[in-house]
């Protein structure tokens, strides 16, 4: 059959050929770099305990003029709740609970200047709070209330306010034996007082908090306050890389500390970069594609004379495109091959970078590259393969 | 094989007929097989026509071609490639030689198909025809002569029941005329296949044929 390889490939637009060549293969080196890339760093985020350790993550609305002046409220109404805790990403989540009535706390000791100041209690469930203490209960006999304040409480007392007003610095172990009280009053005056005690100290919440059944109880005994929603919401994530979190978020007009979301950040610019350059690869390889499509066409067309002699002579039209479709195959096997390889230098080249970073990521290519690649081209070739066969039987006709 | 024409006239050649043709609207023709059939009439009468009609490659004209009781017009583009490949063999006035192959790839190309002649028989059939030295050039740098006689060895490379013939010898000598007329008949004797033989030279003889006036 030589012959009828030498007649057929005689009119060969080698140009386009290797044009058509060429781009497919940058797209494709594009492409699986991409996907390489794009899995290593999704593996290197996942091996990342910080970034990916259920993250508690407080969501609270965005404050706007309008609530300034009593307009709207800032709380959560239940459905936004019911919402929020459809979201594929929220694992589960708790509404923060506030004092339904006035509390004070003041000092009752010699050691210590007398004090007292307007306070506000907020409580969640005990599974929620970073907090474990065997003091952290409510009981109601003893009727000690354990309490936890944000760690930045007391950093600001003691590097900001006792510094620069000449008073005692308070290592946390003292703050945990002052002894206050707190007073609990009701709508018509009458009142109950209590022993406090500060418990721990939460890097998570930003609250002054309080036992769930204890704010419970004392809001059944003394509350009187217009029942508001909660302004705000505590949730669970597993995966807090995940982007959703931040557009819904965003989305709805919520809130939170961002520091917490680095992750889903990093894996949003991520995803557009690596979108960005999968839509580039991906239109790349389209025009590859086409050139490929238009070269083989052009080739026959160029031999429509041969074609037909062959035909005359009694070749049927699937003998006659064995050579078309035995150049395309060798073409996209010669364009898989190569560019597997060029991804898998520039994966073994990205992998030593990233080690000298001390990140560990893989130095052979994924078996999803392998798998993208033969698809794409098992694509490409079928539909050429089809486009060659309908176009010499034609000039068969 | 039986070839049989019904009424057959090329559209071109349609209302020019005046009745003196043994061929164009006949009622019924029948080529029987093992036969050979000389067909002979001045340019313009449709000689290449027959043979092309009957060779499947045109597909203009009126009434009917049977090729073993089945109508032509009804073949597939894989009927005729089976047919072109084992039942008939056609050399082509034009040659239809591809000029960038050498003479034995032209003929190779074929035998490839059918796979009916051995490296030897070409070489020998190449020798009788006087162009053993030729085989290994380009068929374009050869003279139309030389050309006509690749042509045919190539058509020898196939099994058939008819071989069309159209003008084939117009450019060799009577000498090679014979050689090549031989060779072809030979081939058919062996094959017990029927011949068809255009000529332009309407009184030309040849033993034993039936002689058709277009």
């Amino acid at each position: 059959m030589k012959g009828l390889y030498s007649i057929l490939w005689s009119d060969n637009s080698r140009a386009h050929l290797l044009g058509a060549f060429l781009g497919t293969l940058a797209g494709l080196v594009l492409l699986l770099s991409g996907i390489q890339f794009y899995t290593d760093i999704k593996l290197v985020l996942s091996d990342n305990q910080d970034l990916l350790d259920p993250e508690y993550i407080v969501v609270n609305k965005k404050i706007n003029i309008g609530q300034t002046l009593g307009f709207s409220g800032s709380g959560f109404s239940p459905g936004e709740i019911t919402a929020l805790s459809q979201q594929p990403f929220a694992d589960k989540l708790a509404p923060f609970i506030s004092n339904a009535f006035p509390i004070q706390a003041f000092t009752e000791s010699d050691k210590v200047p007398n004090f007292s100041t307007e306070l506000f209690f907020e409580a969640i469930p005990d599974e929620y709070i970073d907090i474990k203490s065997d003091e952290w209960k409510w009981d109601p006999e003893e009727g000690i209330i354990p309490i936890i304040i944000p760690q930045d409480f007391l950093n600001l007392y003691n590097f900001g306010f006792a510094q620069s007003q000449g008073l005692p610095q308070i290592p946390k172990g003292v703050v945990s034996v002052l002894n206050f009280r707190i007073r609990l009053n009701d709508s018509s005056g009458n009142y109950q007082d209590l022993p406090g005690k500060i418990v721990g100290f939460s890097n998570r919440i930003h609250s002054i908090l309080v036992p769930h059944d204890f704010l419970t109880w004392a809001n059944d005994t003394y509350g009187y306050f217009e029942k508001v929603d909660p302004s705000r919401v505590i949730l669970v994530s597993k995966d807090p890389t995940d982007p959703a979190i931040i557009k819904y978020i965003e989305d709805n007009g919520y809130d939170t500390i961002r520091e917490k979301l680095k992750g889903s950040r990093l894996n949003i610019i991520l995803k557009f970069i690596i979108s960005f350059l999968v839509l580039i690869a991906g239109i790349i390889i389209l025009l590859a594609f086409l050139v490929f499509f238009l070269s083989l066409q052009l080739m026959i067309s160029r031999s429509s004379q041969k074609i037909k002699r062959l035909h005359k002579l009694g070749f049927h039209y699937r003998e006659i495109s064995r050579p078309y479709i035995f150049l395309l195959l060798i073409l996209m096997i010669a364009v898989t091959s190569i560019s597997l390889l060029i991804s898998g230098l520039f994966t073994r080249q990205m992998a030593a970078m990233a080690e000298q970073w001390n990140m560990a990521i893989s130095s052979s290519l994924h078996g999803i590259i392998f798998g993208t690649a033969l698809a794409l081209i098992t694509l490409i070739s079928l539909s050429n393969v089809i486009a060659i066969l309908i176009s010499t039987k034609k000039l068969c006709k | 094989m039986t070839i049989r024409l019904e009424y057959l006239i090329p559209l071109p050649l349609l209302g020019q007929q005046r009745g003196e043709s043994e061929v164009w609207e006949t009622s019924r023709l029948n080529f029987k097989p093992g036969l050979i059939y000389l067909v002979g009439a001045p340019s313009g009468r449709g000689k290449t026509s027959l043979l092309s009609i009957i060779y499947g490659l045109r597909k203009d004209y009126k009434g009917k071609v049977f090729i073993d009781e089945s109508d032509i017009s009804t073949l597939g583009e894989k009927e005729w490639s089976v047919l072109r490949k084992t039942r008939l063999s056609y050399i082509f006035q034009g040659l239809e030689l591809f000029d960038e192959l050498t003479a034995i790839e032209n003929i190779k190309l074929k035998n490839s198909i059918t796979k009916h002649k051995s490296e030897k028989e070409i070489q020998e059939m190449a020798g009788r025809l006087g162009i053993a030295d030729f085989l290994q050039r380009k068929t374009g740098i050869l003279s139309f002569g030389q050309q006509q006689r690749v042509a045919i060895i190539r058509a020898m490379c196939q099994p058939f029941d008819y071989l069309l013939a159209d003008e084939c010898f117009s450019h060799m000598d009577h000498k090679n005329g014979k050689l090549a007329y031989d060779l072809i008949s030979e081939e058919c004797k062996i094959q017990d296949a029927g011949l068809i033989l255009s000529s332009l030279n309407s009184s030309e003889e040849i033993r034993g044929s039936k002689k058709l006036i277009l």
